[in-house]
């Protein structure tokens, strides 16, 4: 009976919570490096459907092309309009600071998700995977597809996308520091500035460069299948692989016919949800920058906000030929 | 229509859509009739429309340059590594502006000497310029800029709100006015523009003029370099990349032949803060990027079209009136 | 005496006209020079280069390029520009997607869509150039942003996956016959039919008139509006079929496909030596330029030359290729000039 009153108690001050929370309505602004791409826009609905569930406005704005100077225009015109708070993936982390710092000094809250700002141009960092943890996912399911090792390339959108170049970083020490990973040997990283025709031809070209090229790892959700349709293209289907980061219904196709293996990506959608809850709880005050500090993110459950701000979301998914049916976005 | 309507009708024009811009802005967003917004914002417009004077000097002599947002480039890297060393800011302005020129004499070289044609030269030069800086630059940005190098783009007069770069932009203007309209260099371009075999018969050194001009564009880009690093406070060898098109559509739009000898500084000014206005007022009620370009599309060819229609209409008109044939070549008869 | 000058004269007139005759074939040597260089240069700078799948690999990359430098190349020779061709591409190619995905069995249908659509584009194109009096680089800057606005705002940020394509169009892309893919003999053909098109079919000649001298075009009862459109329309419909094939090759398509192709399908146009001011040019030299950008390109991956040199040496080529053919041309005016004695 105890137990049952204590649970009760807990739950109806959890509820309070909430409802005091959801008492004030935010106007969020989420501006993504660039619209257009279905893995942006997947983050957006998830956005506006927790922006829903907490009673705040949402606006989805930005530029479609992958241009610096036009995401800085964006946010230069989201700050004009004074919204509560900007939730931004940035394409160059320090180009967009400047705005998003006078943003921050008339007391607007910054979240970044997906690709993070300079640390002090931003409150909080939603980050999908810890750039370690992303890395091993890739390795591993390089390892998938090809357990013997062999020569690997990594293709990225530019040489400024913070979180592509950490994810080489990493994967390259740990070829070298991790006896698992040892079997592979990074050749090459080229850039394809999240273009298909020119991921195809950059797959391609370093195809050729390196015959015995076993592994194409890719960050960028655009290059990873671009680089599949090259291995096909080129005939090398079983003697080349591509991996990295993918939209499930952009490699359904190449799990299903086996020329893949394994791709892993996380839910945008739920990478947008969070990022929504975390502006909200850091403009009513209840979220708090402190290290180890946890909060619950709506129906996602517990996170833990780990060191300068960065909230991991951490829950990857992999894709298999076995389970890719499971999924449709 | 008296003399001055007449001969100004399409600055007089754009004057018309300017204001209609900023009724229509400040009903599609209650954010933009704001005086701190606007000037804050005035950044946008700015090097562009710097680069903008140095374009439409060089097409009033009837050629191109499609180099100079790539040649901003190499300025802004230069600009970091002087930054980067800890060099002072009157070191590296004055070479940043003599690179400038260097490049647009290359061009200029190319275009006026060796008479190569300017559209495919400056194809290429734009390629290699860009090229160059980021073999300067690298592939990393370099954000460290110390304030003095910010200064021009990023401060403020004394205690306004009124950024310095407006200032920059509002001298320059004046000084290409003179320029333009005002001295005998602007009336050799406009000339070498109208006809150049008889500008060359008549003893000018077109080769000379054209030559300016490229050196002229060459030092606006170095100017908009200057401005570019204060407003976005980053330096890298893809700054401004694709920004030709837009700085293209601001000075046709502005009313400059894009064949040559004609036009006017304050058309291609009032077209900028048109083309701002529109794009201000559209980002502030969030439209998204690709409907503003679709709208600016549509206004760019809407605007020339219907310029054309009142031209051709006049000219039918005479002629029905009975008057004699006129062959309408396209000038104004 | 009278004899001998007269004489002279006339040989100097027979010289004079296989010259002139055999610029147009020695430019194209120039360019043709040019890329043997480039090939020697890459041969040496990395093993990997010179062997059959490495120049399969070149010829597959330089086809769409090829394709699509072919139909500016036709507008450039009227003396005006279509900048406006990556759009097309992105629109005909979202449209052709999107119509492959809800008509899978459509067959030919398909690229019927493409290319039509591609036609219409064209359409609008020329006349906003050819009847609406609007300097081509302006109009055609107008229906860059038109069209890739219509093709983000009826895609609405959705992706076409490649799965979802008939496979009859994957496996078209990827399809070789007797070990050659079947897009680049597809690139040949249209190159040669053009070629023999633009040789003899009156209204590409006439295209070239217009290009050469506009106003004298006018006045000779050329109908110089007519041409131009149909240069425009024919423009439209090649890149229609080059969407056609990007689709087919890339697979997933997104609303940003095509970008940035227009000032690259230029450089091929530039770098084969037609002449942007238009009037002459010859379609195998735009083969040419296309093969060349894709040489670069892929010998510098293979050279394992940082990314950025790329675009340095891609500018270079253009500038070179332009002051090769620019002195080539003196040089056979001045020997035109001194022969006449």
């Amino acid at each position: 009976m105890k137990r049952v009153l204590v649970v009760l108690t807990v739950l109806l001050f959890a509820g309070s919570l909430a409802f005091a929370a959801g008492g004030k309505k935010y106007r969020l602004f989420q501006d993504p490096k660039f619209t257009g791409l279905s893995y942006f826009e997947l983050c957006a609905q998830g956005g506006e459907q927790a922006a829903k569930e907490l009673g705040d406005d949402f606006v989805y704005t930005g530029s479609p092309e992958a241009d610096v100077q036009k995401q800085v225009q964006s946010l230069q015109s989201v700050v004009a309009q004074k919204p509560d708070a900007i939730i931004v993936s940035a394409i160059d982390l320090n180009a967009v600071a400047p705005p998003l710092r006078k943003a921050r000094s008339m007391g607007i809250k910054v979240v970044s998700y997906d690709a993070d700002t300079a640390v002090d141009a931003r409150d909080f960092f939603v980050n999908q995977m810890s750039y370690e943890g992303a890395a091993r996912a890739m390795l591993d399911c390089a390892l998938l597809d090809a357990p013997e090792g062999g020569e690997i390339a990594f293709i990225a959108a530019s040489p400024t996308s913070p979180n592509h170049m950490a994810h080489i970083r990493i994967m390259t020490e740990l070829t070298k520091t991790e006896a698992k990973y040892k079997v592979f040997k990074p050749v090459a990283t080229q850039f394809a500035q999240d273009d298909e025709a020119k991921s195809i031809d950059v797959a391609i070209n370093l195809m050729q460069a390196y015959p015995n090229l076993k592994v194409i790892i890719s960050s960028s959700a655009v290059s990873a299948p671009a680089a599949a349709r090259a291995i096909e293209t080129i005939g090398k289907v079983g003697k080349v692989f591509a991996t990295g980061v993918a939209l499930p219904s952009s490699i359904k196709s190449y799990l299903k016919d086996g020329s893949e293996k394994a791709f892993f990506i996380w839910d945008p959608s739920k990478l947008g949800y969070l990022a929504s809850y975390v502006a909200h709880y850091a403009l009513d005050g209840s979220l708090k920058n402190q290290e180890g500090f946890k909060f619950t993110a709506g129906s996602l459950g517990e996170f833990t906000v780990g060191k300068d701000g960065e909230i991991v979301y951490g829950k990857p998914l992999f894709f298999t030929p076995d389970n890719i049916d499971q999924y449709n976005f | 229509m008296n003399g001055f309507a007449r001969k100004f009708r399409w600055e007089l024009f754009v004057a018309g859509m300017v204001i209609l811009a900023g009724v229509w802005a400040t009903f599609l967003s209650p954010y933009f009739l704001n005086a701190g917004q606007l000037l804050y914002a005035s950044g946008n417009f700015i090097f562009t429309g710097i680069l903008g004077f140095g374009l439409m000097a060089i097409i009033v002599t009837g050629e191109i340059d499609l180099s100079l947002p790539s040649t901003l480039a190499v300025c802004t890297v230069l600009l970091a590594k002087f930054s980067m060393f800890s060099l002072p800011l009157w070191l590296a302005v004055p070479f940043i502006f003599v690179v400038g020129a260097i490049l647009g004499a290359i061009n200029g070289f190319l275009v006026a000497r060796i008479r190569l044609p300017a559209l495919a030269v400056t194809l290429g030069t734009m390629g290699a310029y860009r090229g160059f800086a980021f073999i300067i630059g690298s592939e990393v940005g370099y954000t460290g800029f110390n304030d003095t190098y910010l200064w021009l783009g990023a401060g403020t007069i004394g205690k306004t709100q009124i950024p310095i770069q407006l200032a920059v932009f509002v001298l320059a203007a004046a000084v290409f006015v003179v320029l333009m309209h005002f001295s005998t260099f602007g009336r050799r371009c406009f000339a070498v523009g109208n006809n150049m075999r008889a500008v060359e018969y008549s003893g000018i050194n077109v080769v000379r003029v054209k030559m300016a001009a490229y050196v002229i564009g060459g030092l606006t880009a170095a100017l908009g370099a200057w401005i570019f690093i204060g407003q976005y406070g980053s330096a890298r060898g893809d700054n401004a990349n694709g920004v030709i098109l837009g700085v293209i559509t601001s000075v046709v739009l502005g009313g400059v032949d894009i064949n040559g000898g004609s036009g006017t500084i304050v058309g291609v000014i009032l077209s900028i803060i048109f083309l701002w206005t529109l794009r201000s007022g559209m980002g502030l009620a969030n439209i998204t990027g690709e409907v503003q370009e679709l709208i600016i599309g549509v206004l760019l060819i809407a605007s020339i079209l219907i310029s054309n229609l009142s031209r051709l209409r006049l000219a039918y008109g005479k002629r029905q009136k009975g008057k004699s044939k006129v062959v309408d070549l396209g000038r104004d008869v | 005496m009278i004899g001998t000058a007269s004489g002279t004269r006339s040989i100097a007139q027979g010289l004079a006209d296989r010259i002139s005759r055999n610029s147009l074939r020695l430019r194209l040597v120039s360019v043709f020079i040019s890329f043997l260089v480039l090939f020697v240069v890459f041969s040496f700078t990395s093993r990997n280069f010179f062997n059959f799948q490495n120049l399969k690999v070149i010829a597959f990359n330089a086809s769409l390029l090829t394709i699509v430098a072919c139909a500016e190349a036709i507008v450039v020779i009227t003396r005006n520009l279509d900048v406006s061709v990556g759009s097309i591409i992105g629109l005909a190619g979202y449209f052709v997607a999107k119509y492959a995905t809800a008509f899978p069995h459509s067959g030919v249908m398909i690229i019927v869509v493409g290319v039509a659509l591609g036609a219409v584009l064209g359409i609008l194109n020329g006349l906003s150039v050819a009847y609406g009096g609007i300097p081509s680089i302006v109009a055609t800057l107008g229906t860059l942003a038109i069209f890739r606005g219509i093709t983000i705002i009826i895609g609405r940020g959705i992706e076409v996956p490649s799965g979802n394509l008939p496979r009859w169009m994957i496996k078209g892309a990827d399809l070789e016959i007797l070990n050659v893919p079947f897009v680049i003999i597809l690139a040949f053909v249209v190159v040669l039919i053009l070629a023999f098109l633009l040789a003899n079919m009156p209204i590409f000649r006439r295209a070239y008139a217009v290009g050469s001298n506009p106003g004298a075009a006018v006045f000779y009862g050329l109908r110089s509006n007519r041409v131009v459109l149909f240069a425009y329309t024919v423009c439209g419909a090649l890149v229609g079929l080059a969407a056609f094939l990007y689709v087919s090759r890339v697979g997933t398509i997104t609303v940003n496909l095509g970008r940035g192709w227009e000032l690259t399908a230029l450089a091929a146009v530039v770098i084969g030596g037609v002449s942007i001011s238009g009037g002459s040019g010859n379609i195998v030299g735009v083969l040419l330029g296309a093969l060349i950008l894709s040489t670069i390109d892929n010998g510098l991956v293979l050279a394992r030359a940082p990314e950025f040199w790329r675009m340095f040496i891609q500018g270079c080529a253009i500038v070179g290729a332009i002051l090769l053919d620019a002195t080539i041309e003196r040089r056979i005016q001045t020997i035109f000039t001194r022969r006449r004695a």
